[in-house]
């Protein structure tokens, strides 16, 4: 996508993209770390209980950096998923009231989601000359469309019997049962990624796809699955956000997809594709949820931590971006 | 081989398909709802819908450079709150002091985009989406949660009025400069050379990231500017005025044939994209489809134009090539 | 190299979250009373045995309809001696304030009162904070009866359906055709009002010459609602009143009708200071009279309701008295099975009176 072709010019030779990858995992986990402490200073109720109960919402979001992640490094972008969410709760609530067990009701839930990911895979693989933002761009309208028409008028649609959500909401100790099963994803699509060759030609793919295409890679097959994936976790953290929520409305999931966008993005993948891995977004997520966690505890004002968040970002894109100016200037110089 | 030729303009060029999509919709509207056409509805379609034509301009420019902004509403707002809150407060009633202030406000913000996409070489989704939470947010803070509204901004607010020309010059004006600029001007060409190839735009002595940044800087300026606008129309200013308003604005552009590639698209395509959109916002409530069902409708016809885009589109590489066999 | 790029994130980290914070009190002075009551809040969650601490959730940040409520609500609670603490969700939608009353329960405060995004989405978590102890109460939209205490209801839900579909008989001239402009067809108030409008004119004969054309929705977006008031217009030539019951809508059609000198009056539900323009019962005004109830007083109102609830002055149930500061007694009844408190009749405001309340900051 944008301004690829002036990127790859200056591209640092692979030894020191790996150097420059793993040292920003750790100064991820540094900050982490700091937000924590940051947290405990000016909180005094900034405890791991509280913390961890406050944690299930912001869960249910974490799912979907995985598949974002895929879709990023394929340098594709999907901005329908905080649609999907909202879709595919309210089919759940539609399949819960109407008596289904609760395994089906998870299982409708998810499906949808699917579906509305491989809606948007389909018409990305058949449509290449789309940019896959204008795609999902018009899905995301479509989607939330749906779920306005079958919620009517009321708009907001409550799970009458709350005995598996309430289920699925349980904690094993203080951790919430949505966290074990995002620790399980993450190992999965983390080594997927990063250590399978299915996981290496998504890279191929991003980083060049013509070339990639003549290198025999299923180009339109892999983005078809990844957005597919992104729509499985759409599902799956919509029945996670179900346990909290206890119910769908024509808002549920509203500006999820800029959110988890930014996560990535934070974490260190570039959305022009073919860079960055998802232990990066996945340290990302927390740090933004316990930065939201710690500042809406000293009750700062919403807007004030969405500008923060901002800065981060801009900061986070503009110091490597700086540093490697600054390297190339200083080999420049040598020679 | 003049029929040829006429049914070559047709398929040849992607203003002449806008086209033909526009006359198919608006006699589908005419026949649901007779009228549509009468002149006050026209002149209300363009001025509800002055703030998406004057931004699909700015955007116009930015995607020819390959590049993308979403910060364009949280700018408008940034803007449009803090001449509203000027006037809240008794401190500025100058129109064209307003007009000034909402627009240097867009310019900064524009040349701060410009600055870290140009220089830093960072992604233009990712900068302003960074931007995005930024200027909004900064927009609900200058508003300390009240709003501007009509005698707050009596006087003013009579520049956008129904009836009043104002909004009217404005569109107009921008349309013939950035058609001008676009089509005959060494600037115009500028960008398109950055759009459709940096090196080669480099190598022939084009500031590529001068021009990157002077994209974004007319890009914030008329954010900025629809901003002000806003207000005056609308007499209303309000924190999360237009949120979400920046995916219409690059659907228009999209529909009017704009390559988020860069360097293909024209100031009339834009036009007819932006009218498109304006259309669907205005027909939906007429033609009598139930309110549920409106943004579903809207989201089909806009996923239905961009799709029937490529088709033809496909259609005419492919007559080309035969053309060119020939 | 590696190095120095993580202490560069470090210091950029830490330099970001300290302006955060620095932003977060800034805030304060620049805003009203209600802001002012929030950092004094926020300042109190040392455990300060002496004051109790008691939290508004509003509808979303960036709403004067909400800023009043609030300054009314921290007036209340600390002419009683307590704390109040203030939340504006990041939107107005039951997720965001689900966010904001997770980190109230953190806060361990001794009261929450919402005015719900969602009459059903937050049932979990005020559920969460009733076994944590706190005091859960709402306003302005209600949850299900069984997440919180009582309701303080603005006016009666039948009073404004009453009212609203009185004014359009008035204005119409006892017939004709009206319009219903809302704000979106998921929001739970104006749906209740409009049924209320229905059922009224459905009851008395005397509304047999009125014809409801439309219920249009402006999603409570300027652009929308001019959008929607114009195809109102141009659909309905014989249109005689639209009737907005909410504040942004009102607004913009108030605007639409006065600029384009339309004979089609308005009336609804709005502020004062949104709709001084445009009130007066000559035809270079739009809007005769409208309606609207103290947002101060309720917000006051509210504030004694969360306080009472604490002490033990009332435990919220059916039939239950209790004084509200310097406002009287209050009875908590129960409507349709919600209990509830009501402010009081809807206000009327008209050409005589609207300048004096604009004034006032309403």
């Amino acid at each position: 996508m944008a301004g690829k072709s002036g990127r790859e010019i200056s591209a640092v030779p692979e030894g020191g993209l790996k150097e420059k990858l793993l040292s920003w995992e750790g100064a991820l986990i540094l900050i982490l770390v700091a937000v924590n402490i940051l947290g405990v200073a000016i909180s005094p109720v900034y405890n791991v209980t509280n913390v961890l109960r406050e944690m299930p919402k912001y869960l249910a979001e974490a799912f979907m950096v995985f598949g974002m992640g895929y879709i990023l490094v394929l340098g594709d972008i999907d901005i329908s998923v905080g649609s999907i969410v909202c879709l595919s709760a309210t089919m759940a609530c539609f399949a819960g009231n109407a008596g289904l067990p609760f395994p089906v009701v998870v299982l409708v839930c998810v499906l949808t989601g699917l579906v509305c990911g491989m809606i948007n895979g389909l018409i990305a693989s058949k449509f290449t000359e789309l940019p896959t933002m204008i795609i999902t761009l018009g899905t995301q309208i479509i989607f939330r469309g749906i779920a306005e028409v079958s919620l009517g008028s009321g708009g907001s649609l409550s799970m009458k019997d709350t005995s598996g959500l309430s289920a699925l909401g349980t904690k094993i100790g203080p951790f919430p049962i949505s966290f074990f099963v995002l620790v399980i994803f993450a190992v999965i699509f983390i080594t997927l990624l990063s250590k399978t060759t299915f996981g290496r030609r998504l890279y191929a793919i991003g980083s060049n796809q013509t070339a990639a295409k003549y290198a025999g890679i299923n180009v339109q097959g892999s983005r078809f699955f990844a957005f597919s994936l992104l729509g499985f976790l759409s599902g799956v953290c919509a029945i996670f956000l179900l346990s909290t929520l206890f119910g769908a409305n024509t808002t549920t999931g509203n500006g999820f997809e800029m959110e988890i966008i930014a996560m990535c993005v934070f974490g260190g993948i570039a959305t022009t594709g073919g860079k960055g891995n998802l232990i990066g977004a996945f340290i990302a997520a927390f740090i933004i949820f316990c930065l939201r966690i710690a500042l809406g505890q000293r009750n700062i004002n919403t807007q004030i931590i969405l500008v923060v968040i901002g800065l981060m970002l801009i900061v986070s894109v503009v110091i490597p971006a700086i540093s490697s100016a600054v390297s190339a200037g200083r080999k420049k110089q040598g020679n | 081989m003049k029929k040829k030729n006429i049914w070559q303009t047709i398929t040849g060029s992607r203003e002449a398909s806008l086209v033909a999509v526009l006359v198919v919709l608006l006699v589908v509207i005419e026949i649901m709802s007779p009228s549509f056409l009468a002149p006050a509805n026209v002149s209300q379609i363009f001025r509800n819908n002055a703030l998406t034509l004057l931004m699909a301009l700015g955007m116009l420019c930015v995607m020819l450079t390959a590049g993308i902004d979403i910060s364009i509403t949280s700018t408008l707002a940034f803007a449009g709150m803090t001449i509203g809150m000027l006037q809240k407060y008794n401190i500025i009633h100058n129109t064209f002091l307003l007009f000034l202030i909402g627009s240097a406000i867009g310019v900064v913000c524009g040349l701060l985009n410009g600055l870290i996409i140009a220089k830093a070489k960072v992604s233009p989704i990712i900068c302003t989406m960074g931007f995005m939470y930024i200027w909004r947010g900064m927009a609900y803070v200058v508003s300390g949660n009240a709003w501007a509204s009509g005698a707050d901004v009596a006087g003013f607010s009579d520049f956008g009025k129904d009836g009043s020309p104002g909004p009217y010059i404005i569109l107009i004006l921008a349309y013939v400069i950035f058609f001008v600029v676009m089509k005959w001007t060494r600037f115009g060409r500028k960008i398109y050379a950055v759009g459709s190839n940096p090196e080669a735009a480099r190598i022939s002595g084009i500031n590529v990231d001068r021009t990157v940044i002077s994209v974004y800087t007319i890009m914030g300026f008329l954010a900025g500017l629809a901003g002000v606008l806003s207000v005056s129309i609308y007499a209303s200013a309000q924190p999360n005025m237009q949120y979400g308003k920046e995916m219409d604005v690059i659907a228009a552009c999209v529909i009017g044939g704009v390559s988020m590639n860069g360097g293909r698209g024209s100031v009339a395509g834009t036009f007819l994209g932006a009218l498109i959109i304006a259309i669907i916002a205005k027909a939906l409530p007429l033609v009598g489809i139930d309110a549920i069902a409106q943004n579903l409708v809207k989201g089909i016809i806009i996923l239905a134009v961009v799709i029937l885009n490529v088709i033809t589109q496909r259609a005419m590489d492919h007559q080309n090539l035969v053309r060119r066999e020939m | 190299m590696k190095k120095k790029i993580i202490s560069l994130m470090m210091a950029a980290a830490l330099s970001v979250t300290t302006l955060a914070a620095c932003g977060g009190t800034d805030q304060g002075s620049a805003g009203g009373a209600a802001q002012q009551a929030e950092d004094s809040g926020s300042g109190s969650e040392s455990t300060d045995d002496a004051g109790k601490t008691y939290a508004l959730v509003t509808k979303s940040a960036g709403n004067a309809f909400m800023e009043l409520l609030g300054t009314g609500f921290a007036q209340a609670v600390e002419s009683t001696g307590g704390k109040a603490i203030i939340k504006d969700p990041q939107a107005a939608t039951a997720d965001a304030q689900i966010s904001e009353i997770q980190s109230l329960i953190s806060q361990g405060v001794d009261s929450i009162l919402v005015a719900a995004n969602d009459p059903s989405a937050l049932t979990a978590v005020l559920k969460e904070a009733t076994d944590a102890g706190i005091k859960v109460l709402t306003v302005d939209s209600d949850v299900d009866a069984a997440s919180r205490a009582f309701f303080v209801n603005q006016a009666s839900t039948e009073l404004i359906g009453q009212t609203l579909l009185d004014a359009c008989y008035d204005i119409a001239g006892g017939s004709g055709q009206y319009a219903i402009l809302s704000a979106t067809s998921q929001a739970t108030n104006q749906n209740a009002w409009i049924d209320a409008m229905k059922a009224a004119a459905e009851a008395d004969s005397k509304y047999a010459n009125m014809e409801l054309v439309e219920v249009a929705y402006g999603d409570d977006e300027p652009q929308k609602s001019t959008d929607q008031t114009q195809a109102l217009l141009s659909k309905y030539p014989d249109l005689k009143v639209i009737c907005a019951p909410t504040t942004v809508g009102i607004a913009a059609a108030a605007k639409v009708l006065q600029d384009t000198g339309s004979s089609v009056k308005l009336t609804g539900l709005g502020l004062p200071s949104e709709m001084v323009e445009y009130i007066g019962e000559d035809d270079a005004h739009s809007c005769p009279y409208m309606f609207l109830w103290n947002m101060i007083d309720l917000g006051n109102l509210a504030g004694y309701a969360s306080v009472a609830l604490v002490n033990g002055d009332t435990t919220g149930a059916v039939g239950e008295k209790f004084t509200a500061g310097n406002m009287g007694e209050f009875e908590v009844v129960d409507v349709d099975g919600a209990s509830q408190i009501i402010l009081g009749n809807p206000f009327k405001f008209d050409a005589s009176n609207v300048q004096e309340w604009a004034d006032k900051g309403m």
